[in-house]
């Protein structure tokens, strides 16, 4: 139940914390590189058929090119979010656990009770944070204002992929840091354009779907 | 997800991971992860505990001798409420003094003092005899601090498992080793 939180947005599986069906998304291939990647790195070779992994590549490319291509900074807040309730929730489950053992049962009854349910609310809280504030956004990007005056604009990028389809559906959205209104554009397109018949990643397509995506944004930014 | 490099940020538990490599900050979701997983499990069994009333509110009968109505490997379901008065006939779950095995019969004879303390014989269906033998050396009654819980519900055959890896150790460290592995590979 409250397994697959930390990995939760991305594994699609039961709501809560950790990954009881979900594979730890580590971007498939590129994520031992601990420093800048370039997007000519080594290619993505993934198994084809594995619609999660196909998901996190296509999601880990793309988070690629907006960070290196258009040089943005990305801001952590999300999963920092899901990180602290986890944390909380364990250390309810540690409290609990500890107090047990100290004064043995009877005697513990009172605050066994108030860290079991303060450990389902957090895990309640959890669902909540996942569904409405995170959606299946995988990227928050800051772009700092050259001027350095106005507050930065915010690009948000998320995906999804149903399970056995072969429609991926990307969608970015860009936030004004000046007059706070949002603007999102979206393409869905069959994973079999992307991806060539050994499972390697193309970035030479893939790439300029993005940027024509990015380029729709910022375009109608200067117009405005 | 993972934070290729080291990239300015301006929130606080990010700025924790600034000084940490990589593996550091992966290892750390990872232990969570773990970490959630365990305490779900352990919440739900506190949980339990505290509904029920009892210490140890799942238990696997490990002896033949409630047959027919429990057979060795059938998990049971206890609650210990304090409003409910232990009666004849009821099937209770008590703990030996000096013994860490609980043992599950029938009671036989109740003695009731008017402030509501009882003192209780057991006996198991299918022994010949009451409990008086198992007892403590110069015991020969239960009391209700001896009860771990009334038998309210069971499920028969499930516990086989338990009683399995208790016989044989080998065997549980096989099935550990297994679950281990099986969750390692699942991540790659």
């Amino acid at each position: 139940m409250a397994a697959a939180a930390v990995q939760g947005g991305r594994s699609g599986g039961s709501g809560g914390c950790s990954g009881a069906g979900g594979a730890s998304n580590c971007g498939t291939g590129s994520g031992r590189s601990g420093l800048l990647d370039k997007i000519d790195d080594k290619p993505v070779k993934i198994d084809k058929w594995d619609g999660s992994a196909v998901k996190n590549s296509l999601d880990d490319s793309a988070k690629k090119v907006l960070l290196e291509k258009y040089k943005y900074v990305e801001n952590f807040g999300l999963i920092d979010g899901r990180l602290t309730i986890c944390t909380i929730s364990c250390f309810f489950a540690i409290v609990a656990l500890i107090w047990d053992y100290m004064h043995p049962f009877p005697e513990s009854k009172p605050v066994l009770a108030l860290c079991v349910i303060s450990y389902f609310v957090m895990m309640g809280i959890l669902t909540i944070y996942t569904s409405y504030k995170e959606k299946s956004i995988f990227l928050v990007a800051h772009r700092k204002d050259p001027t350095g005056m106005d507050p930065d604009d915010i690009w948000q990028l998320s995906s999804s992929l149903k399970r056995f389809d072969d429609k991926y559906t990307l969608k970015l959205t860009f936030i004004s840091g000046r007059t706070k209104q949002q603007r999102e554009a979206e393409f869905t397109k069959s994973i079999a354009k992307f991806f060539d018949h050994s499972g390697t990643l193309v970035m030479d397509a893939y790439e300029p779907e993005i940027s024509r995506l990015h380029d729709s944004l910022a375009i109608e930014r200067k117009i405005k | 997800m993972c934070r290729k490099g080291l990239r300015q940020n301006n929130n606080f538990f990010s700025s924790c991971h600034v000084w940490s490599t990589l593996y550091t900050c992966k290892l750390y979701y990872q232990v969570l992860n773990f970490g959630m997983i365990v305490s779900s499990a352990l919440m739900i069994w506190k949980g339990l505990m505290v509904i029920t009333g009892s210490e140890s509110p799942i238990v696997v009968v490990l002896s033949g001798s409630m047959e027919p109505a429990f057979h060795r490997g059938d998990l049971l379901f206890l609650t210990n409420r304090v409003e409910d008065p232990i009666r004849v006939g009821e099937i209770v779950v008590f703990r030996i003094e000096g013994r860490e095995i609980p043992i599950v019969h029938r009671v036989l004879k109740i003695h009731e003092k008017q402030n509501g303390h009882i003192k209780f014989l057991t006996k198991g269906d299918n022994n010949a005899v009451d409990d008086r033998g198992l007892y403590k050396q110069g015991q020969h009654w239960l009391e209700k601090k001896d009860v771990v819980g009334r038998a309210r519900g069971f499920v028969p055959y499930i516990g086989i498992v338990t009683i399995l890896m208790n016989d044989y150790p080998k065997f549980k460290y096989a099935v550990l080793f297994l679950l281990g592995l099986f969750v390692l590979v699942h991540r790659e």
